[in-house]
Formats: structure tokens, C-alpha cells, sequence
């Protein structure tokens, strides 16, 4: 498989403070590639990094032959880098279908004037959009929710939202920050088959998330983070018999279900200090 | 969509039906003037309601586009048309100075479109080889098209309600749009609308310079309208009359800025009677307006229509069955 996002010595300082420090990782073409750690290992600063919503203090994100390591947010998205966020970021007064037709916005290109006009263009445009739109409603599993308002949802149903807004352009790379916290047993099932879908449908997708239940079924690839460091790179299997991890963050937890195997040897990064 | 048209074309024929109905040429002319006032809350209307930029600037891009009409009458003999079309480009033009200012959020953007109301009002009040300082632009023609004149009040009524239509339908295409959905998202999470790809110092640029050819186009009517411009009438009083249009209205509502116009150029004129305390009731009227919250007072109404409705529904259904048999 290619690799469709390379990441090489990124960091990002907060004052004295390093959130992300010299990180590599590359995320493979088609895969779900998760990333873990315990609070505060900087998973989210290093998502923010790869959206662009923060900009890195040093290194290079490569992504799809394209150094974007400056580029501001919206370029990256309309390159198709696509995000959801931890704490749900909806345009809460719109309706659901207004808020995913408004993630297809990167991909059309009517202006004003053809608005004004009422161009058979911006005709045109305006039914692939609503109907775009409401294909990815019914692929998250919401088409009946398509004209209430977003902010009137229950949560579950926001975060699902929040998914088809970032997948209705078929984004080359979908990072998920969190999907499945807040949601119980039932539901984070539901997200493990949602992200299998999206794999299925041919979009890249970097995870982060907490709930091991979510993290190890639906991951091609893990890299762990500790302190802003890249402590272990592997598949889950090496992941939950890596010692290091399981010293740094998993503990016993994962010790009862790990079933060490002797032949893969997952590389141990950086040691956690 | 059918009975919003019908609504529509009533509330046109309406307001055709004005001049008409009161036809003392002094409250043409001032139906004219709310009219005028219709166009600029529209224009803050966009800022406001749809991309949530509170601007107190629009009332220099009104100025500006009175002068320009009033210039070109004056000294070129512009038709009139030409002249407020002119007016509207050039405050479109001027609004793209605000370009290096839109990346400013809230209060911060909307005290540096009071300096910008603040420093064109200045070039009003003492460029006089451009714009005539203090005493203002005399002798403004009266409108004429194909050799009549339209110098009429009721001429001119006509002329500010198509105007007003035009923008009205302008505006309600743009809010259901791409570009509309863009300004909308921009205004509810920044953050999030960056992440789906919109540039929001664009879209906000491109806010502002539609928002500025409509306010523009206004001051051109005023220009005709006025056939007098004396730049006290665009001092940054002006830009916060405008915003109170829209915020006693009812925020993110067409009707409701259209609305709030009315209430704002009309009342004064009706309590005239009291006197000095005209402005003092005003006051009182815009706290107990504002007091409605961002649906304002078009909010009120549609949910008084609502509630009645709802009930006279519920009173027609349950009738037969609390009869007693």
C-alpha cells in the first residue's frame, strides 16, 4: 500500500512546553490507522496539527505528493483532509442537511452571480449537492433527520452528523478526534462498523480515541503517544504485546487480553521518561 | 414555497397600493424614505443575520454612494439609473479597503467599521473641492428617464419599491446558495467552517462588498430621493440606525429587517405630535423591541400567528368531540 500521509519530525511547542515533539508516522492508503496514548500525550494537538488548525513549530506533513506543511486550514480541507472534532463543532442553528450540503463546499464552485441568476449551472450544482448530502445522511444511518435543526439532535446522533459533513466530499483522509466518547456499548459498535464503512468506501482514516473496544477492531495500524512522543508503531496485536505500551499506558487492562507473540517486534520509538 | 409567493406578491401589491391609499405627497415621501431604510437593513441584514458581522460602517457605503449618484448628476448629468448603479459600485469598491480588517472577530470588527464610518464621514464633512464640505451637494436634478421626468414623489416611490424588491429577491437567492450556506456557516463556528473548506477572510470580504453595493445603491436613491446631501446625514448615527433596523426586526429574517425599517423611519415621523419626547419614546420602543431577543419583533409575530393557528386548530378539532352527547 502507498503511503498517503508522511509525517517527519513534527513538533509543536506551547511556550516551554513540547505537546508534540519530534514525531514521524505514516499512514497507509486505505487504512485505518489509530492513535493512542494516555491524556495529554498529544493526540489531539498532533490532529490539529494535521488538519492545520495549529501550525507546527518544526518538521514536514507530506501528504498525497504535496508538502502542506504551511498550508492553512481550508486548503487542506479542500484537498481533501477532512475532520470531526472532540468537542462536537456543528452549525448548531442549521439544519442537518444544510450542514453536510455546506461540507460539499470545497468541491463546487458556484459564485454569487450564478445565485443571482439562478444559472442552470448553479441549478444544476444545488440538486448534486442536496442529493450528495442526503446519500451521506443515509450512509451514517440519519436520512430521517435530514430537516431538523443539528443543534436540536441527541448527542450520538450530532457526532454521526458530524461524520457525513466530513465524509459527503470523499475526502482523501478522514481524521476522527474522539468519535466514540460519550457513546455507550451499542453505539461505540455501531462506530466500529461506521468506520469500517468509510475504510470500505475507499477513504483513509486516522483515528484517535480512548475506547479500546472502538481502537483495536476497526485499526489497520496503531501508533502510540507518550509525553508528545512516538513511543511504539505497529499492528493492534503488537501494539497490546508491546511492553513499553502496556508499562506507559494500557497496564493490566490490556495484559489480561494481550497474547504476546514472539515473532513480531514492534519498534520501540522513544522511551517514555 | 407557494404561499411564501403569494405572501410575497400580497405584500407587493401592498405596498403598491401605497401611494394610492395616503396619497399627501409629505408621507410619500417619507414611505419612500422607509423604503430607502428597507434597502440598508437588508444590506446590514447579510452582515448581521447571515455571516454574524456586526458592521457600523454601512452608513458610510450609504454616504458614498449618495455622493457618487449626486456627483455624477451634477456636474456630468449621469442618467439616473447609471448614477445610482455607479453609487453602488463605487461603495463596493470602497468596501474592499476593509479587506485587511475582516480577520478581526466581534467587537473588535465592528469598532473598526465605526473608524471607517468615522473617516468617511471626516472626507464628507471637509473635502469640499470633492464633495462640497459643509454645505453639502445642492441641486441635485430630478430624476428623468427616455426625457420624462420622474421627479414626482409617487415616481420615486415606485422607483425606491422596485429597488427594494429587487434587493429583497437578490438577498432571499443569496441565503439559499452556496454562498449563503458559506456566510451562515461561518457565522455559527468559524473553526468548523474552515475545516469543510471555506476561507472565511474571503467570504467575508465578499460579505461586506455585497453588503456595501446594496447600501451603495440606497444612498444613490436618497441622492434623488433628498435631491439634497448634507454629510450630517451619514455621520455614524446613521450606521447605528441601521443596525437597530435589523436587531429590533428580528435578526437572520429579510421580512423581519424590512420590518424593522418601517419601525425605525416611521415612528418618529408618527410621534411628531409629542414633541420633544418623540426621540425619548423611540428609545423606550428599541430597549422593548430589542428585549425580544435576536428574533426580534417579526419573531414575535410569527410565533403569535403560530400560537394562533395551533389553538384555533386545536379549538376546530376538539369541538365536536368535548360536545357532550
Amino acid at each position: 500500500m502507498s503511503t498517503l500521509l508522511d509525517i517527519s519530525g513534527l513538533s509543536r511547542r506551547f511556550g516551554g512546553l513540547v505537546a508534540v515533539g519530534d514525531v514521524g508516522m505514516e499512514v497507509a492508503a486505505g487504512s485505518v490507522h489509530g492513535l493512542i496514548g494516555p491524556n495529554g500525550a498529544g493526540k489531539t494537538t498532533m490532529l490539529n496539527l494535521i488538519s492545520g488548525h495549529l501550525a507546527s513549530s518544526a518538521g514536514k506533513i507530506q501528504f498525497d505528493g504535496s508538502d502542506i506543511t504551511r498550508w492553512p486550514v481550508d486548503r487542506r480541507a479542500r484537498f481533501g483532509i477532512r475532520r470531526t472534532f472532540q468537542n462536537l463543532r456543528l452549525f448548531r442553528e442549521m439544519t442537518v442537511l444544510e450542514n453536510i450540503m455546506v461540507g460539499m463546499h470545497g468541491q463546487t464552485h458556484c459564485e454569487i452571480w450564478h445565485a443571482l441568476l439562478r444559472s442552470p449551472q448553479q441549478q444544476a450544482e444545488e440538486t448534486a449537492i442536496t442529493e450528495r448530502a442526503r446519500e451521506a445522511l443515509d450512509f451514517v444511518g440519519l436520512a430521517h433527520l435530514a430537516d431538523m435543526q443539528a443543534g436540536a439532535l441527541p448527542y450520538g446522533s450530532q457526532r454521526l452528523v458530524e461524520i457525513a459533513r466530513a465524509i459527503v466530499a470523499r475526502p482523501k483522509l478522514l481524521l476522527l478526534d474522539e468519535p466514540a466518547a460519550g457513546l455507550n456499548g451499542a453505539e461505540s459498535q455501531r462506530m466500529v462498523d461506521l468506520i469500517r464503512m468509510i475504510r470500505a468506501s475507499g477513504v483513509t482514516v486516522l483515528l484517535v480515541e480512548h475506547h479500546m473496544d472502538v481502537v483495536m477492531p476497526s485499526c489497520d495500524c496503531i501508533t502510540v503517544l507518550n509525553y508528545g512522543r512516538r513511543l511504539a508503531n505497529g499492528s493492534p496485536a503488537e501494539i497490546r504485546a508491546h511492553p513499553e505500551v502496556i508499562k506507559a499506558y494500557l497496564g493490566g487492562r490490556l495484559k489480561r487480553r494481550a497474547k504476546p507473540t514472539q515473532s513480531s517486534q514492534p519498534e520501540a520509538a522513544h522511551a517514555s521518561p | 414555497m407557494r404561499s411564501s409567493l403569494i405572501a410575497r406578491l400580497g405584500v407587493a401589491l401592498l405596498l403598491a397600493a401605497v401611494p394610492l391609499l395616503q396619497s399627501n405627497a409629505y408621507w410619500v415621501h417619507i414611505f419612500s424614505l422607509a423604503l430607502i431604510g428597507v434597502i440598508l437593513a437588508f444590506s446590514q441584514q447579510l452582515l448581521v443575520g447571515m455571516a454574524g458581522i456586526v458592521s457600523l460602517g454601512q452608513g458610510a457605503f450609504y454616504g458614498i454612494g449618495a455622493y457618487t449618484a449626486a456627483s455624477l448628476a451634477i456636474s456630468f448629468h449621469v442618467p439616473f439609473v447609471l448614477a445610482i448603479v455607479a453609487g453602488g459600485l463605487l461603495a463596493g469598491l470602497s468596501s474592499l479597503l476593509l479587506i485587511p480588517i475582516v480577520r478581526l472577530k466581534g467587537s473588535s470588527l465592528a469598532v473598526a467599521t465605526l473608524g471607517f464610518a468615522i473617516i468617511v464621514h471626516l472626507v464628507m464633512l471637509n473635502e469640499d473641492w470633492l464633495t462640497g464640505g459643509s454645505i453639502g451637494m445642492i441641486d441635485i436634478p430630478a430624476p428623468t428617464l427616455f426625457g420624462f421626468s420622474l421627479g414626482g414623489e409617487k415616481a420615486l416611490y415606485y422607483i425606491c419599491l422596485i429597488t427594494a424588491a429587487a434587493v429583497f429577491l437578490a438577498f432571499d437567492r443569496i441565503a439559499h446558495s452556496r454562498f449563503g450556506r458559506a456566510l451562515t456557516a461561518i457565522s455559527q463556528d468559524e473553526e468548523a467552517a474552515r475545516a469543510s473548506g471555506i476561507n472565511i477572510a474571503v467570504y467575508k470580504s465578499k460579505c461586506f462588498l455585497v453588503a456595501a453595493i446594496a447600501s451603495g445603491i440606497a444612498g444613490g436613491l436618497y441622492a434623488f430621493h433628498s435631491r439634497y446631501l448634507n454629510p450630517n446625514d451619514f455621520d455614524f448615527q446613521k450606521s447605528i440606525d441601521i443596525l437597530i433596523m435589523v436587531v429590533i426586526g428580528g435578526i437572520r429574517s429579510l421580512p423581519g429587517a424590512a420590518l424593522g425599517a418601517a419601525i425605525v423611519v416611521l415612528i418618529p415621523e408618527l410621534l411628531r405630535a409629542s414633541g420633544e419626547f418623540r426621540l425619548l419614546l423611540f428609545g423606550v420602543m428599541v430597549i422593548v423591541f430589542a428585549g425580544a431577543g435576536s428574533k426580534g419583533l417579526s419573531g414575535i409575530l410569527v410565533d403569535l400567528v403560530k400560537y394562533i393557528a395551533q389553538h384555533g386548530q386545536r379549538w376546530l378539532l376538539q369541538k365536536p368531540w368535548t360536545a357532550r352527547l
